[in-house]
């Protein structure tokens, strides 16, 4: 009888949990231009031979490491490789930095010496509280590189970043998901501009305005 | 290119057959973003309608595969996670949310990806099939649980690693999807969450929600047995 109960308690939480991830997913279609934006601002900066730089901590490091995975060695067959690279992964050089410089600057360095000005840097906070993070977002708009920063619901600064896609929750969990979602978009929206690239040249580059 | 393919643009870029807009134009750019706006804003409606699907569908086996995984790590049970590519990073997520989770209790875990001087010795010396299975043979033991992750299901050293499991007397569970591939068909995992969707990303997004979820009701059932969790037990 007890295992009865818990299941069907734990049926009315899962319910709860789901309501939770409808609300959040549902507002993501609410958002659909912000990231159709994104996505042909990082094609034109791939078209001109850019690169994709991705960054993130803890449960965000592991979509980083998901999203450059995914653009080096794309899961449809006949679809270009691009290059990508997570700041995350290696872990010597992370380790090092923090030791050296502290934590806060792990991604900046990296970005100083391995970024160039026609780059991508995309950075993942889910909180929006990761001083690192926007370390390296504020190393990236210095050096020119198109920047697109991913965060949930928590006020982060639109200025920051060239394109802020919010994921509507505080919950890190419901957030993580749907940046994985915004992520695979973006990464189908770029493929699909790269295999029309007429298509790119009808404005010139990163338009979308930052808010003044 | 397909013809399907072909017809897809068509359908995205409406201005490819000539409907008189200036090429080139302001509003030749504005058509292009609102096209695929719609695709993005239809892509996001789509799983949103999947994730509620599977939840529902699997509401009953997820429950009970989380007092099981919690069971076991009232029993002092450790979970070992597993797999390639996209389900490498799912594996270390799972690892670190039950090992440092923002909320909640601890729960020893270790994603079997992580260590790249490991995986490229076994992958080098032994064949990329065995890189999980050899690790399970040194590091776990019964009553630890076997976490694998594959968007296919056909993953070999996924399979081989459940079959591994199975051999220690681990619990065993799977996320897998199409029509859950050798996963399914070995017969090797107590709980395989089968994500019905031939789009490699939407089952990713959905595995995403079915591992934080089996989080959450694995945290539920801890706090509810008041179970004693972590510490070294071997």
């Amino acid at each position: 009888m007890r295992y009865v109960t818990v299941q069907q308690s734990a049926r009315t939480v899962a319910a709860d949990l789901l309501a939770r991830r409808d609300a959040a997913g549902t507002s993501l279609v609410a958002d659909a231009a912000a990231v159709a934006e994104a996505g042909y601002a990082m094609a034109q900066r791939f078209h001109s031979g850019g690169k994709l730089l991705v960054f993130g901590n803890g449960s965000a490091s592991t979509d980083a490491a998901h999203l450059a995975v995914e653009f080096m060695h794309p899961v449809i067959v006949g679809k270009p490789a691009l290059p990508a690279i997570a700041l995350n992964n290696d872990i010597a050089t992370v380790t090092g930095v923090a030791g050296r410089r502290g934590f806060a600057d792990v991604y900046a360095d990296q970005l100083r010496t391995l970024a160039c000005p026609s780059d991508i840097a995309l950075a993942i906070s889910a909180d929006g509280t990761c001083p690192n993070v926007y370390a390296g977002v504020i190393a990236a708009r210095e050096r020119g590189l198109l920047t697109v920063l991913l965060t949930g619901n928590s006020g982060a600064d639109g200025r920051l970043a060239d394109h802020l896609l919010v994921a509507h929750d505080t919950d890190p969990a419901v957030v993580k998901e749907v940046h994985v979602t915004i992520y695979h978009l973006l990464w189908e929206l770029v493929h699909l501009l790269l295999a029309e690239p007429a298509v790119l040249l009808l404005a010139k580059q990163d338009t979308a305005a930052v808010p003044a | 290119m397909s013809e399907v393919q072909r017809a897809g643009l068509q359908a995205l870029y409406p201005f490819l057959a000539d409907d008189g807009t200036p090429a080139g134009s302001p509003a030749e750019r504005h058509e292009v973003l609102a096209a695929l706006t719609e695709s993005v804003a239809r892509k996001a409606t789509e799983i949103v309608d999947l994730r509620r699907e599977m939840v529902e569908s699997c509401g009953d086996q997820l429950a009970a595969c989380a007092q099981a995984i919690a069971t076991a790590a009232g029993r002092g049970g450790r979970l070992f996670t597993f797999g390639n590519g996209g389900s490498s990073c799912d594996a270390q997520q799972v690892a670190t949310i039950f090992l440092h989770p923002a909320r909640g209790w601890p729960v020893p875990a270790i994603s079997l990806t992580n260590d790249i001087a490991l995986v490229t010795a076994l992958s080098n010396d032994v064949g990329f099939d065995l890189v999980f299975a050899r690790q399970l043979a040194a590091l776990a033991k019964a009553g630890d649980v076997a976490f694998g992750l594959s968007a296919s299901g056909g993953s070999a050293n996924v399979v081989r690693a459940f079959g591994e499991a199975r051999r220690l007397g681990m619990l065993t569970v799977g996320l897998a999807g199409y029509d859950g591939g050798a996963m399914a068909t070995a017969g090797l995992v107590d709980f395989l969450f089968v994500v019905p969707s031939s789009s490699i990303h939407r089952i990713q997004e959905v595995q995403t929600t079915l591992y934080h979820l089996l989080w959450e009701l694995t945290q539920r059932q801890l706090v509810a047995s008041e179970s004693e969790v972590g510490g070294c037990t071997s």
